[in-house]
């Protein structure tokens, strides 16, 4: 603030100076920092909220998957569930680099992704003769829903159900799980558009209106965080608790072994966050890194692969990694360890660092 | 998932404010304006620290199920909500709506109890409810009631002709699994936030006893009374400093409460389920539900979170309304500055800190009251709420909610739903003027 004051002074002053016979317009304000408008627009309009739309067709696949699962129950339409559900985690956990926002506040995150599953509840209301319908499995608690309730039902421990395991009831809860989910997903994605709650104008107007972010650096180091706390997740979190308590109940979608997949996809969505875009290109947050110091953007941009290429060496599933392949879930670690140190340290220097 | 976001392992390079003011928790403030903000650790802990915190944070975003269960068994039978953070937004002020129903993002829960005082001086819980309505429950079993809520709307004209409109709530129990007695008090509040509480708990005893004025000796029209209340553990009458009516005297027993009370989960400080002697009963025989080691981890994490630094500490607009703020008497019980004592965390002694209360009780009127006395607190009192970080409300919970029960939707609400001891103060923000009035808040939103 500081600065800004004592150059609007100085324009003032260049100005009454040089006013009577050579006049010349006061010069514009220097411009207080970097502008990050292109980079927070292409993350809502580019990131974001493709994510989302991209996470609502999949899900609504995943329906259509688990109707016709009902329908035509063989082992057929089986795995094609399994595969949909697979596929809907994809643009999930590329959500999770910027887990904040309506995802958040506005509770979608454990409406999708609570984790553990209440088991012991779930059994209960299988076993009774409550209804299953929408609104009936609605009421349940999150721990009754969700991405993981729905894989527990699809896969049960390591993909262990088949066809004839299914009971009538649980088709019908599958249903309205899926339906809740997709309804979910379909929700989310209306509250970042302009035609829906719009919180894009919260990101994309930061520093000009919104009164979520007062300045472009809060949004910013909003984006940074982001992204260090699933970095953080992934490493210390996902990784780390199952490995250091050689827990496999600890693991994340261990029911349908898709761990691995899903700690690659959260660090893709560190890499979409950065590199601008979802399956496509867009301006990101490495414009910014590269204006000041684009040996860091080169740096970080290897980091994240690395990353993803050092969890793709784990050995399949992770669950029995936990016990067998130690030295590399360590690599993977450290090479995730190294995303979230520059971020906490260099990259979000360089935005702290801005006005 | 729910997840861990409290990652920063070390504070990234901070600006140096060459103000003082701009540090609202001293050495244990951060730099982060994002919806972060509030789940910082202290900077200045030690690598064993941090470990702690962390492992504290991640026992704050538990999600907790059904017994039996391979992971996280103990919810219930009766709860309001399955996780810490699931009430306790990011650390930070809660949704101002009861979450018994779908989506479940509400963060109120309701407090019952009869008149009169248990022998440890505080509420007499109600037979059959305790002293706190269940309105969840694990399946098969019967939540105890539910809340509704109405609202109805008054207005307040400001001297300028602005007008601001107040919500009120109208608070109605349903769905009760039996009658409620006749005469049963309620109190319905909304989960505050949780961030610097270990500097409050460091502030000297003295120094918070020396700001009251029990009998308004000073005719101010300020009394300021601390509370006292049990403390479980001692068996001693101590100075209450936490919850919304300062019942608590420390955040161990604040938390240890909470786990028992608000998710059903019992633990070596409350080891009955909160709905012993009544139907919802599990029978079950895995009390305490979890151990001592996570009740001293989610306590020492609530110790060490970080305070936000204040922004645009050196705006002229805001430096305007801190000066209103002083003048129009806020300060007179939202005290700007302490310096903290000593702490067994080393972070949180002598710190000169900025939290905006005082930790006394005073009387916030008829129409904020709750006529439920809790230990020495009555039904008009309340704790004056920390205001530092107030400002990042709207960025750390989405929509804003403030006062005890979020009944306020801006800064400029809160303060005309102030009564009582706050009445002249409140006269005093009527009648500035609106560039007064913008200044001052826009004080309130640097914070």
């Amino acid at each position: 603030m500081k600065h800004i004051t004592l150059s609007i002074i100085l324009a003032f002053s260049l100005a009454a100076c040089s006013s009577d016979d050579n006049p010349v317009a006061p010069e514009p304000e220097p411009d207080s920092g970097y502008d990050f408008s292109p980079i927070l627009t292409d993350f809502s309009d580019k990131t974001v909220i493709p994510t989302y739309k991209d996470l609502a067709n999949v899900a609504t696949e995943l329906l259509t998957a688990v109707q016709n699962l009902k329908t035509n129950p063989s082992a057929a339409t089986l795995a094609t569930a399994r595969a949909k559900w697979v596929a809907s985690r994809t643009p999930w956990e590329k959500s999770e680099g910027f887990l904040f926002g309506p995802v958040d506040f506005s509770g979608f995150d454990p409406a999708l992704d609570s984790w553990p599953v209440n088991r012991t509840d779930l059994e209960g209301v299988l076993g009774s003769s409550d209804p299953l319908t929408k609104t009936s499995v609605n009421n349940l608690a999150n721990e009754l829903k969700g991405f993981h309730t729905i894989e527990f039902l699809l896969f049960d421990e390591g993909g262990s159900k088949t066809i004839e395991d299914f009971t009538p009831r649980q088709y019908d809860y599958l249903i309205a799980a899926t339906e809740l989910l997709k309804d979910a997903a379909v929700s989310l994605h209306t509250s970042w558009i302009a035609s829906g709650e719009n919180f894009r104008a919260q990101v994309v107007n930061a520093g000009a209106g919104s009164s979520t972010y007062t300045t472009q650096k809060a949004a910013v180091q909003e984006m940074v965080n982001g992204m260090i706390g699933i970095a953080d997740e992934v490493g210390n979190g996902k990784i780390a608790d199952p490995f250091t308590e050689q827990d496999t109940r600890l693991v994340e979608s261990q029911f349908s072994f898709n761990s691995l997949l899903d700690f690659q996809d959260n660090m893709r969505s560190i890499q979409n966050v950065y590199l601008g875009g979802y399956n496509v290109e867009a301006a990101g947050l490495d414009e910014f890194v590269k204006s000041k110091d684009s040996a860091l953007d080169q740096r970080f941009q290897a980091e994240i692969q690395a990353a993803i290429t050092e969890i793709g060496k784990i050995s399949f599933p992770f669950r029995d990694a936990l016990a067998t392949d130690a030295a590399q879930i360590t690599a993977a670690q450290q090479a995730i360890a190294t995303v979230q140190q520059t971020l906490e340290g260099d990259i979000m220097s360089l935005v702290l660092a801005e006005q | 998932m729910l997840f861990s976001f409290a990652c920063s392992s070390k504070n990234p390079v901070a600006p140096t404010p060459s103000e003082d003011s701009a540090l609202s928790g001293g050495q244990a403030t951060v730099f982060d304006a994002s919806s972060q903000a509030f789940e910082m650790p202290i900077p200045t802990l030690s690598p064993d620290e941090l470990d702690k915190f962390f492992a504290g944070d991640t026992a704050f975003e538990q999600v907790f199920v059904t017994a039996p269960a391979e992971l996280n068994p103990g919810l219930g039978p009766v709860f309001s909500h399955t996780s810490c953070v699931g009430c306790h937004l990011r650390d930070g002020r809660g949704r101002g709506a009861f979450g018994s129903e779908p989506p479940f993002v509400g963060s109120m829960l309701m407090r019952v109890s009869l008149p009169g005082f248990t022998p440890h001086g505080g509420p007499v819980p109600v037979p059959g409810f305790g002293v706190q309505l269940g309105d969840r429950a694990n399946f098969g079993v019967v939540l105890e009631a539910r809340v509704q809520v109405s609202f109805y709307e008054t207005t307040e004209t400001l001297s300028d002709g602005e007008e601001v409109y107040l919500k009120h709530p109208i608070y109605t129990i349903v769905d009760a699994y039996q009658p409620l007695p006749a005469g049963v008090l309620l109190s319905a509040r909304m989960a505050p936030p949780v961030f610097g509480r270990g500097l409050l708990e460091a502030i000297p005893e003295s120094d918070i006893l020396a700001l009251s004025d029990p009998g308004d000796a000073n005719g101010d029209g300020i009394s300021g009374r601390p509370n006292y209340v049990y403390n479980f553990r001692t068996g001693q009458r101590e100075l209450g400093r936490f919850g919304l009516k300062a019942n608590n005297p420390d955040l161990l027993q604040q938390t240890a409460g909470a786990y028992n009370e608000d998710m059903g989960v019992t633990n070596p400080y409350f080891p009955r389920e909160s709905v012993s002697g009544q139907p919802q009963h599990d029978g079950r025989n895995d009390d305490p539900e979890i151990l001592q080691e996570t009740l001293d981890i989610t306590t020492f994490y609530l110790q060490t979170l970080a305070v936000p630094a204040r922004r645009l500490w050196d705006d002229p607009q805001a430096l305007q309304g801190e000066a209103l703020f002083e003048s129009t008497g806020c300060a007179n019980c939202h005290t700007t500055t302490f310096k903290t004592g000593n702490h067994s965390i080393s972070s949180l002694s002598d710190q000169i800190i900025h939290p905006y209360t005082d930790l006394l009780l005073h009387d916030m009127g008829e129409v904020l009251a709750d006529n439920r006395p809790d230990f020495e607190a009555d039904g008009r009192e309340w704790k004056t709420t920390p205001l530092w970080g107030i400002g990042l409300t709207e960025t750390v919970s989405g929509v804003p909610a403030y006062l005890h029960d979020g009944r306020a939707r801006t800064l400029l609400e809160a303060i005309m739903f102030h009564g009582g001891e706050a009445e002249q103060s409140r006269e005093a923000v009527r009648n500035l003027s609106k560039t007064d009035r913008d200044a001052l808040l826009a004080f309130l939103q640097s914070l």
